[in-house]
């Protein structure tokens, strides 16, 4: 079968029952999407298969065959940061990190169906991922904030003056 | 022609028909074949080892998704991702609704839901409450053969035949009851959906009381009264404790949801 | 000052974001093995039989571990303070909580490590359980560990940890009410969402590097070392980003049974417990049993305390005594109360050990004592806050343990939680700050209360 993540197209043999979670790690290296549960619990491995999230655990690989799989390291470069990356950035939604990847893939597919930044609405679209540091309210911020299509500044303000996240982190 | 097959591992051979004809013969008498819908139960219990697949038949490839209405009869392949019931009328739309999240709703199949076996801490088969009140009927093969009955008829044996598609008459009005699940990925602790069809036939059914959903027959005898009802539901379940609610729980909420359901499809009708 | 009070951006954020922050599951080291262990199935039993010949001689099984595999088999989680341990690495005669590992496998795959646990033979005479500490406690309990149901190894020998300040008989005598409460807060398992996980390379210079992702990483070094007998400088130890920890990755769960089987195989080995791994047998914030008993006056003062804890280990000591000792130190709360009569025991049962969580033995009492407070509270007919205030620590007072608080922010704390929530103060309350008691404040119980550091 042939995979194609983040634009690079793998033929991986005789997977085709594994989870597609663990031929992206195990088979072909790539480690952004995280194995939280190996039972859809969490939703750390949650990447997108033709732009659709789904969690990579709970997918056979051969269901994915012929797809294309964007990962978080597809979303965007450091130096070039997809804006719902930005926002986890800017909003401090990003705490150990475990979570993150499936989050802001979740988050971005929820974006790109014309999601709003209605917390109920962001609530729902993010309902299967599971966060055990920053208490969601940091991460609902940041999609919301994606969601609106506000810029972010991400350089170091130690000078400035200090500044709420519930205001949006704006001075 | 025979369905292509690949070896994954020493122990496992891997099924992936391309047509529905495939799928029958693929799975013969379903002697050691483990289904695979969409996967979102069966990947967790080989992952787990709870379940070993000696063969694995994956349906994604054999054409068996898809929802077709005829006049007012509905045929929904077993292969329709439940995210695809979501919008549709009561009971089944909310039904839906109430299963996981949308990105495993997405993934999860019709005929996944309707077929789980028990949970190993929980029954699963969120599904099978609106079908059931819905009086579908199961369209399913073994050994070649090909059956249709009704959707009761089948439950319990879901495990020997490889269920096809399930259909049902558009019903005239239809509701939906179902304690909040306290995690997205977490089954149905219980819900009870009912219909009332064009011909004034009122169905109810338990999701959450058993190993399967189950028709209500005591409490549809006693529908005029909802209160009476719901208490006349409890003639028909034998509720279990399990990792989601103990039975003591199931057996004081049972009657609310009937009750909800019943008061429901009054001010609709 | 630059920092405090700026916004700074976090130095991992981007890290984070683009997928780059190496967990320790993302370290790839060609050639490693899996591990998976046998656990024990039952919550106390006798290990009869125990063989592992079958597993070793399967194909692709690189290498087992017993308990006679361990140089130095127990070694506690606060031996390095010279305290006793009780705790075998892998379970030797007896399995004292579900989950407890027997034995471990390496592998050439997951799978194969799996199928190898299967293959071991072992056999268990079960034995009654105790899974809550009040039943613990009993003296007619079935006994379920060496040193008797509770630990006997505070200083001087001692079998609980202990507190007297001040006459508590008299405080209770002179008491217009006496209010008391049980409180009995549950196990909570921490649930990080990456799952114990170590990865362990044997160097060409004879090292181990370890990939670890503990929360006490020089700590996990100590344990590692004491358990294989070698010196430090045999070991590498690489922490990094922590999956999520809470407290919960502070116990050396992998690290040392990883080792053991890189040094089996001399090959690289991950161990990754599962979900189910991780519920089942990491350690969880520990179950407490909590007996209060305040002297009132109808005013509201506190004139003593007199509390029961009992602290339920789980089957093993691990760090439950420090988590009772900081338990003791803290069962005032933020309160001022001049005499105190408090019995802390940490009791043995046969759930999995439990450990730190977030506030340490602390947030336990905390909740026991603002649930009582508010109690008391109802009880003489006194507003929440106020009864709260005018027993606040003041600078000056202090802890139980003797320790003289320069800066205690209990009465700014409340004063912006009345504002928060909108909750009238009379003026006095207003204006109250931590200077230290005088006045009306001062009542006469208390005035031996202020710097005094005698009787804890």
């Amino acid at each position: 079968m042939n995979l194609t993540v983040n634009g690079i197209t793998h033929g991986v043999d005789g997977r085709e029952l594994a989870t597609l979670l663990d031929v992206l790690r195990e088979d072909i290296g790539v480690t952004g999407p995280k194995a939280g549960c190996h039972q859809g619990g969490c939703g750390a491995c949650t990447v997108l298969v033709d732009g659709e999230p789904r969690r990579s655990c709970l997918l056979p690989a051969g269901y994915a065959d012929g797809t294309e799989i964007t990962t978080v390291e597809g979303l965007g470069t450091p130096e070039k940061l997809a804006p719902i990356q930005q926002a986890f950035v800017h909003h401090y939604a990003a705490q150990c990190g475990f979570c993150t990847s499936g989050m802001m893939l979740a988050a971005h597919a929820y974006i790109d169906r014309g999601g709003t930044d209605d917390h109920d609405a962001i609530q729902q679209a993010l309902g299967g991922h599971v966060c055990r540091c920053t208490g969601y309210s940091k991460i609902i911020d940041a999609v919301a904030a994606a969601a609106r299509g506000d810029s972010f500044d991400l350089t170091t303000t130690a000078v400035g003056k200090y500044t709420t996240m519930a205001t949006g982190g704006g001075e | 022609m025979a369905a292509a097959s690949v070896v994954t591992d020493a122990a496992t051979e891997v099924l992936m028909p391309g047509s529905e004809d495939e799928a029958i013969a693929a799975f013969g008498d379903g002697a050691e074949v483990v289904v695979v819908g969409g996967g979102t139960i069966v990947l967790p219990d080989l992952t787990y080892r709870r379940r070993r697949a000696r063969k694995a038949l994956m349906l994604g490839g054999a054409g068996l998704a898809g929802i077709e209405t005829q006049g007012s009869r509905v045929t929904i392949g077993t292969m329709t991702p439940v995210q695809e019931l979501v919008d549709m009328p009561a009971p089944l739309g909310p039904c839906a609704a109430n299963v996981a999240d949308l990105e495993i709703r997405s993934q999860g199949t019709v005929g996944g839901n309707l077929c789980a076996r028990e949970g190993y801490e929980a029954p699963r088969g969120d599904l099978q409450s609106a079908f059931l009140a819905l009086g579908a009927s199961a369209r399913s093969a073994a050994n070649g053969d090909v059956t249709e009955e009704p959707l009761e008829d089948f439950l319990p044996k879901r495990r020997e035949r490889l269920l096809l598609g399930v259909s049902f008459d558009e019903p005239a009005a239809g509701a939906f009851a179902g304690l909040d699940r306290p995690h997205t990925h977490d089954y149905t602790a219980l819900a009870v959906s009912g219909a009332k069809g064009t011909d004034g036939t009122l169905r109810l059914a338990a999701t959450g009381t058993g190993s399967w959903g189950v028709r209500l027959p005591s409490a549809e005898a006693a529908a005029e009264d909802p209160v009476a009802a719901g208490e006349a539901a409890l003639e028909d379940v034998s509720p279990h404790d399990d990792a989601l609610a103990s039975a003591w729980y199931r057996t004081k909420v049972l009657p609310v949801l009937v009750r909800r359901v019943l008061d429901e499809l009054k001010e609709s009708a | 000052m630059k920092v405090v009070g700026a916004r700074i951006p976090r130095y991992d954020g981007v890290a984070h974001v683009t997928g780059r922050t190496t967990y320790v599951d993302d370290v790839s080291v060609p050639g490693t093995l899996w591990a998976k262990a046998l656990r024990s199935p039952h919550h106390h039993a006798g290990i009869t039989t125990l063989d592992t010949s079958k597993a070793e001689a399967m194909p692709g099984v690189r290498g087992v571990i017993t308990w006679k595999d361990v140089p130095l088999l127990e070694y506690g989680h606060l031996s390095a303070l010279g305290i006793p341990a009780d705790e075998p690495l892998l379970a030797k005669d007896e399995v004292r909580y579900r989950g407890q590992p027997i034995a471990l496998v390496a592998a050439e795959s997951e799978e194969l490590a799996a199928e190898a646990v299967d293959a071991i033979e072992v056999g268990f005479e079960e034995r009654p359980a105790l899974f809550d500490v009040r039943e613990a406690f009993d003296s007619d309990a079935p006994k379920v560990h060496q040193w008797g149901n509770w630990y006997p190894h505070f200083e001087g020998e001692m079998d609980r940890r202990q507190i007297r300040k001040g006459d508590i008989e008299r405080a209770f005598d002179e008491a217009d009410t006496i209010v008391q409460g049980v409180y009995r807060p549950a196990a909570i398992e921490h649930a990080p969402i990456e799952t114990q996980v170590c990865q362990v390379v044997p160097e060409a210079n004879g090292r181990l590097t370890i990939y670890s992702c503990t929360q006490a990483l020089y700590f996990s070094l100590g344990v590692v070392a004491a358990h294989l007998q070698v010196p430090l400088n045999r070991l590498k130890i690489v922490g990094g980003t922590t999956g999520g920890g809470f407290g919960g990755k502070v116990d050396t769960a992998t690290e040392t049974m990883a080792c053991l089987l890189v040094l089996k195989a001399n090959r690289p080995v991950k161990w990754r417990w599962t979900r189910e791994e991780e519920f089942l047998c990491s350690s969880t914030r520990a179950p407490w049993h909590m007996e209060l008993a305040t002297a009132m006056t109808k005013d509201g003062w506190i004139l003593g305390q007199k509390m029961l804890t009992l602290h339920d280990a789980g089957a093993y000591a691990r760090f439950s005594p420090y988590g009772l000792t900081k338990h003791s130190f803290h069962h005032t709360g933020a309160y001022s109360i001049p005499n105190l009569h408090f019995d802390g025991y940490v009791v043995f049962t046969n759930r999995t050990p439990t450990t730190a969580m977030r506030g340490f033995g602390v947030t336990s009492v905390s909740f026991a004592v603002e649930t009582h407070l508010s109690r008391v509270a109802k009880e003489l007919g006194l507003d929440p806050i106020e009864i709260r205030m005018r027993n606040a620590n003041r600078i000056g007072d202090t802890s139980p343990n003797g320790v003289a608080y320069t800066d205690p922010s209990t009465i700014d704390t409340l004063q912006a939680i009345a504002d928060a929530i909108g909750h009238e103060l009379p003026a006095d309350y207003r204006t109250m700050t931590n200077e230290p008691r005088a006045g009306e404040l001062l009542p006469e119980h208390l005035v031996a209360q202020v710097g005094s550091t005698e009787g804890h």
